[in-house]
């Protein structure tokens, strides 16, 4: 036999029993399309939870705070420890295998001024070389420190906060603009000497960070040797006493702040970190069990998806032993006449094969359809299906993505439990004896 | 015989029946359905197997045609021992040596009747050009040139067996083993499909072996073999063929 014979003859013995094949081949189509579902959805929840991460830092930083945490055995809080973060501990942690980029950061409150409005700024002064390493956004005005000017600050998309005015009796408040407003910085962690004159530092050159959704958006960055300089300065201003204490700060870094190469490396590295004497902290290490759960979501989905695709595989392998039943006198009759074994092996695979494809393409299809619609009306069903995730932005939350591979897998699966299915009834088929075609009972 | 000649050994004998055997076992029964059976037919001729019903005749034509599996003896088709064969070298020679006439007819009903005679060339791998060529001008022998494209359910068991005919002979088979031919049809019928039959081996030379229990059909046949309880009880050899093809004649071309 031809294969476009047997291609013929496939097709037309399936065209003989249109209800049946349509049925089975409905049956396949609602496998394909649920493992479609399940994956896409998958995937949506691992992308989405992935984007909402990053909004909270990247998941390769590590940072030493000041004030470890201590946890019990059963991982409560249980008070925390001042940990010396000093210059030393730095070059100690950039020696670390797989670190990239390190840097100490200091914090600290400032005072904002502009006439007499008043606003205040949560400065995190790091060092500016490794501002790529970790990410930073792009500027919407001004530019980041280079080697010759470190003097600028960078307010992040949402800094600095509304002035107010202290003198008025509703605090009247105000929207600074960073072009036309001059803005003085003071700090006044201290009081400040009277036989002095008090630091006051007239921003310049200012900066603004795009929107991040981030944590940079809530902060206001400086280069950590042009905050030293100017809380010396600023230190200097005090009484004896007060100056000792304030220069502390500078000691003792409150945050050293590490990026790791690779995702996979961040625990190893806060290991080493523990080895050293140091509590670390990593998104990571907080998302680690909303990985895991994400995961096993997808398990479950992933299981109906198989589960249904069995019950299409049964359906087939049903349909094709029906098939042979009604078709017993056929095939003896096509041995007598000369039909090859493996053609009408051939024949029945070819036959389960292609309600396996059909199904799967239109599976396909309809997956895409279903996707549509599930980000298109899912919302209130499946914003509440991510209710852990309660962080989402559910304005443009895709909650179905399919990747390309998905379409191939689907119709790969359909066609192969077709092929698999329908194996075994091929190959009672082509047991059926010629001696079939001699009965004569109609 | 005429063509003696032609063949290469075996005395013109196309086939040689010897010390056949065939046991059914039913439960802890043995039932013999042919019992030391030996016979020869030679090429071009038309053998009768001709026997009461549950004389074992057709197991006799299975046995012969290979679809059934003897349990003792030699079957030689064309000085080849068919049981030595496996199934696809079987296959490979029902393709180019048997045709096979059934009583119920066994056309595939899904298929057109064109599609029907064509069968056994779309298992040769003829080209579908070349097969469709040979299907038409076979059903238009056989007098069925305006039903190509009717399905068995649509026409009469006259036109379906002469489908059927056109089946057997379309890829030109040495052997055409007829299984009961007229057993479905009326007398009148039955003449026709049988003049049919024997005028298209006429014009071949080719051999056919047919199984009957009907005493009239013997009259077209060359070698009459009696059949009773799996047993020969006797061959007859006639010599009629220029009677009947001096009847056929006229009738096929009637048609």
């Amino acid at each position: 036999m031809r294969i476009s014979d047997l291609i013929k003859m496939g097709l037309k013995n399936l065209t003989r029993r249109k209800a049946r094949t349509i049925l089975t081949i409905s049956g396949v189509v609602v496998g394909s399309l649920l493992i479609i579902i399940m994956r896409s959805i998958g995937h949506g929840l691992d992308y989405n939870f992935t984007t909402q991460v990053k909004q909270y830092g990247s998941l390769t930083t590590i940072t030493i705070e000041q004030y470890g945490a201590i946890y019990d055995e059963d991982g409560n809080w249980a008070g925390s420890k001042e940990q010396q973060l000093s210059d030393d501990l730095v070059k100690q942690v950039k020696a670390l295998d797989h670190v990239r980029a390190v840097s100490p950061v200091i914090r600290q409150d400032a005072q904002l001024f502009s006439g007499k409005y008043q606003g205040y700024a949560y400065i995190t002064a790091m060092d500016s070389s490794v501002f790529d390493d970790f990410e930073f956004p792009e500027l919407t005005k001004g530019e980041y420190p280079s080697e010759k000017d470190k003097s600028m600050i960078i307010f992040g998309y949402m800094q600095p906060w509304e002035f107010y005015d202290p003198t008025s009796r509703m605090w009247q408040s105000k929207t600074i603009d960073l072009d036309k407003d001059k803005i003085v910085l003071k700090f006044r962690n201290y009081m400040p000497d009277p036989k002095k004159r008090e630091f006051s530092l007239p921003l310049k050159n200012i900066a603004k960070m795009a929107e991040t959704k981030s944590d940079f958006d809530y902060n206001t960055y400086m280069d950590l040797e042009y905050f030293k300089s100017i809380y010396t300065k600023y230190c200097n201003t005090l009484s004896l006493k007060d100056r000792k204490n304030a220069l502390k700060n500078l000691e003792n870094y409150q945050q050293i702040m590490l990026n790791v190469d690779n995702i996979d490396n961040v625990e190893a590295v806060q290991d080493k970190i523990k080895e050293m004497g140091f509590q670390s902290y990593s998104m990571l290490q907080y998302i680690r069990p909303m990985i895991e759960a994400s995961r096993t979501l997808q398990m479950v989905l992933l299981a109906l998806g198989a589960v249904s695709m069995f019950v299409s595989a049964i359906s087939i392998a049903n349909t094709m032993v029906m098939a042979i039943y009604e078709r017993t006198k056929e095939i003896g009759i096509m041995k007598v006449l000369g039909c090859q074994i493996r053609h009408i092996r051939m024949l029945f695979l070819f036959e389960s094969g292609l309600i396996g494809f059909i199904g799967g393409l239109v599976g396909v299809i309809l997956g895409y359809v279903a996707s549509f619609l599930i980000n298109r009306y899912g919302q209130p069903l499946f914003g509440q299906l991510m209710s852990g995730s309660y962080m989402y932005d559910m304005t443009n939350t895709k909650f179905s993505i399919i990747p390309f591979y998905l379409p191939f897998m689907a119709m790969g699966i359909s066609i192969g439990v077709g092929l698999i299915f329908g194996y075994f009834p091929a190959r009672r088929a082509t047991k059926i004896r010629a001696i079939e075609a001699m009965k004569n009972e109609n | 015989m005429k063509n003696n000649g032609s063949m290469k050994n075996n005395n013109g004998n196309i086939i040689e029946v010897k010390n056949l055997k065939k046991v059914y076992k039913m439960g802890s029964e043995r039932i013999i359905a042919v019992d030391d059976v030996s016979f020869n037919i030679k090429k071009g001729e038309f053998c009768c197997i001709f026997g009461v019903s549950g004389s074992g005749k057709s197991t006799l034509l299975n046995l012969m045609a290979g679809i059934e599996k003897a349990t003792g003896g030699q079957i030689l088709i064309k000085g080849k021992d068919i049981r030595r064969m496996n199934e696809r070298n079987l296959a490979k020679f029902r393709q180019n040596n048997l045709g096979f006439v059934f009583q119920s007819y066994n056309l595939l009903n899904a298929m057109t009747a064109l599609e029907n005679v064509e069968l056994p060339l779309v298992f040769k791998h003829v080209t579908p050009r070349k097969r469709k060529k040979m299907s038409r001008e076979m059903l238009i022998k056989v007098g069925l040139g305006s039903r190509l494209k009717h399905k068995p359910k649509e026409m009469s068991g006259g036109q379906q067996q002469r489908v059927g005919i056109a089946r057997a002979f379309v890829s030109n088979p040495e052997i055409v083993f007829a299984d009961e031919p007229t057993g479905n049809l009326d007398s009148k019928t039955s003449k026709e499909v049988m003049e049919l039959i024997v005028s298209m081996a006429r014009t071949n030379n080719q051999t056919i072996v047919m199984v009957t229990h009907d005493q009239r059909l013997t009259k077209y046949a060359d070698r009459i073999i009696h059949i009773f309880d799996g047993r020969i009880e006797e061959i007859e050899v006639l010599h009629n063929d220029s009677q009947t093809q001096e009847a056929a004649q006229p009738d096929t071309e009637a048609m």
